[in-house]
């Protein structure tokens, strides 16, 4: 399969860099794959691009951290208690109807150019990912095995520890991979609306000057960087999901 | 112990229901599909609270789980994500016992349980006559004064369920629990019981009879269904759990 994969791949790569010289693609908006790792490699080779690369990484990092602990705790909460999460539901779902982009002018106002606008910016995308999974994982708990762990004397404490967090893991998991992305891509527009550094910054300073193949650069370098992080959350989440059979394991997440 | 007694008078599932169980008896509730049967022991476990009565178990009045009990469910109800031997020591961690403490009383009930080699599997890799054992082990290690089972083996094969039979009778004799024994099998509860509690049809479901099974103990439940005196007993109450299972038919 990963053979198939990689011709799909290099078809692609191969019609486009063919079109391009060409003439069937225009060079000036399509640039050229070649073109592109070329613009990648020297971009490493002068180092300026690991100070960008680190900012957004920190960034996304601190979203993506706060948002899941956020989430966690919030779906955890609310998934217990019915009231509370009664009385939060419209504000959550107005909250979470309102596009992300629209927020970002606001937190540059309130936070500034630094990272924390878009580290704000990052959390209000990944919270909700991660808190409308941990809700439904908790909520949708065997009842069976909770009465089971009830009957065999276990404190809320213990009934949380081992079994709502456990049986709400793989809700949070199938989360996480989309949230890593999404935190990522919070970030980078965050910086692409403002900001002095990150790879967002590159790609709309090569924007600005029509630099093409800099805009292709940014996003082949961010793609690369999703790609690693994702391939982590799988091989942590083989790692604590190791109680699952193996077919069902891999139907849930997908 | 004094006598447990359940009264529930509830607009569906059980009206008032009496029943008294004496300390260190074996009695089944047997009566048609959705009779309630489950209900009342889920009340018995203190899982459900009633609408209206009470109940009593070894004197005190029950609020909350029934920490006297134990309780073996119809479903799997084994944690998917703990080894056989984590489930096993569930209960005695639940009670504060350090996990290496309680490591030794769980592998006793391994062996027990006959799960010796497969302390470290996972419940799906498990036959569902060894989830059985794996659970029966998990109820039983915390010694419970009462025992709660809820048609424990009607997933199981005839073979595997015989043998679950014998192993629940083995562990019963002589240790003074009292079982309370629901299922929909008569034979079963005939083979298995000193007691055996009819149930109307539901809903509204009453206990509609009570018969002393004085069967000799210790039981060979390999022959058992084939003994006259065995018989007598299973056509009486056959007779009257008949017409409830024609009532719940026709309703």
């Amino acid at each position: 399969m990963i053979l198939w994969q990689g011709l799909l791949g290099a078809a692609f790569l191969l019609f486009w860099q063919a079109g391009a010289s060409l003439g069937i693609l225009d060079k000036f908006f399509f640039s050229r794959p070649g073109d592109i790792a070329a613009r990648v490699w020297q971009l490493f080779a002068a180092g300026t691009v690991w100070s960008h690369l680190a900012v957004t990484l920190l960034e996304a990092a601190l979203s993506f951290g706060i948002g899941v602990a956020s989430g966690i705790l919030a779906g955890f909460v609310l998934a217990r208690n019915h009231f509370l999460a009664a009385l939060f539901d419209p504000y959550i779902r107005v909250a979470n109807a309102l596009p992300r982009v629209v927020l970002a002018p606001i937190f540059l106002l309130w936070f500034g150019l630094g990272i924390w606008s878009k580290v704000a910016l990052g959390v209000t995308v990944v919270f909700f990912i991660v808190f409308f999974n941990t809700f439904q994982g908790v909520r949708e708990v065997d009842p069976v095995i909770v009465n089971n762990a009830r009957m065999l004397g276990a404190t809320e404490r213990q009934l949380i520890r081992h079994v709502l967090i456990p049986s709400a893991l793989t809700w949070i998991f199938s989360s996480l991979h989309i949230s890593i992305g999404f935190a990522i891509i919070a970030v980078v527009v965050g910086e692409y609306l403002g900001a002095s550094r990150g790879i967002g910054y590159l790609i709309a300073q090569a924007e600005g000057v029509f630099d093409t193949t800099g805009v292709f650069a940014g996003m082949a370098i961010l793609a690369a960087v999703v790609l690693l992080v994702g391939w982590g959350v799988d091989r942590l989440e083989r790692a604590l999901l190791r109680w699952k059979p193996r077919a069902a394991a891999s139907r849930e997440v997908a | 112990m004094s006598n447990v007694t359940h009264q529930f008078a509830g607009y569906t599932a059980v009206e008032d229901v009496s029943l008294s169980v004496s300390q260190g008896r074996f009695v089944s509730v047997v009566g048609p599909s959705g009779c309630g049967k489950s209900t009342v022991l889920s009340i018995a476990a203190g899982l459900l609270a009633p609408t209206s009565g009470s109940v009593d178990v070894l004197g005190n009045r029950l609020e909350g789980i029934n920490r006297r009990a134990a309780y073996m469910f119809q479903q799997d109800a084994l944690l998917p994500w703990k080894t056989v031997l984590a489930n096993i020591t569930l209960g005695l961690e639940f009670r504060g016992m350090a996990v290496e403490a309680a490591r030794g009383p769980a592998l006793e009930w391994v062996r027990r349980a006959g799960l010796e080699g497969f302390e470290n599997h996972y419940p799906h890799q498990l036959s569902g006559g060894m989830r059985k054992r794996v659970a029966m082990a998990q109820t039983w290690i915390v010694d419970p004064d009462i025992v709660l089972m809820d048609e424990p083996f009607g997933a199981l094969d005839v073979h595997t369920r015989l043998r679950m039979e014998s192993e629940i009778l083995g562990l019963w004799s002589g240790s003074g629990k009292t079982v309370l024994f629901v299922t929909h099998d008569l034979e079963e509860a005939v083979a298995l019981s000193d007691e055996v509690v009819v149930l109307s049809a539901g809903p509204a479901s009453r206990v509609v009879g009570s018969y002393a099974v004085d069967l000799p103990r210790p039981r060979n439940l390999i022959d058992i269904r084939t003994d006259p005196e065995f018989n007598r007993i299973y056509t009486a109450i056959w007779r009257h759990l008949r017409t409830e299972v024609l009532k719940s038919y026709a309703s």
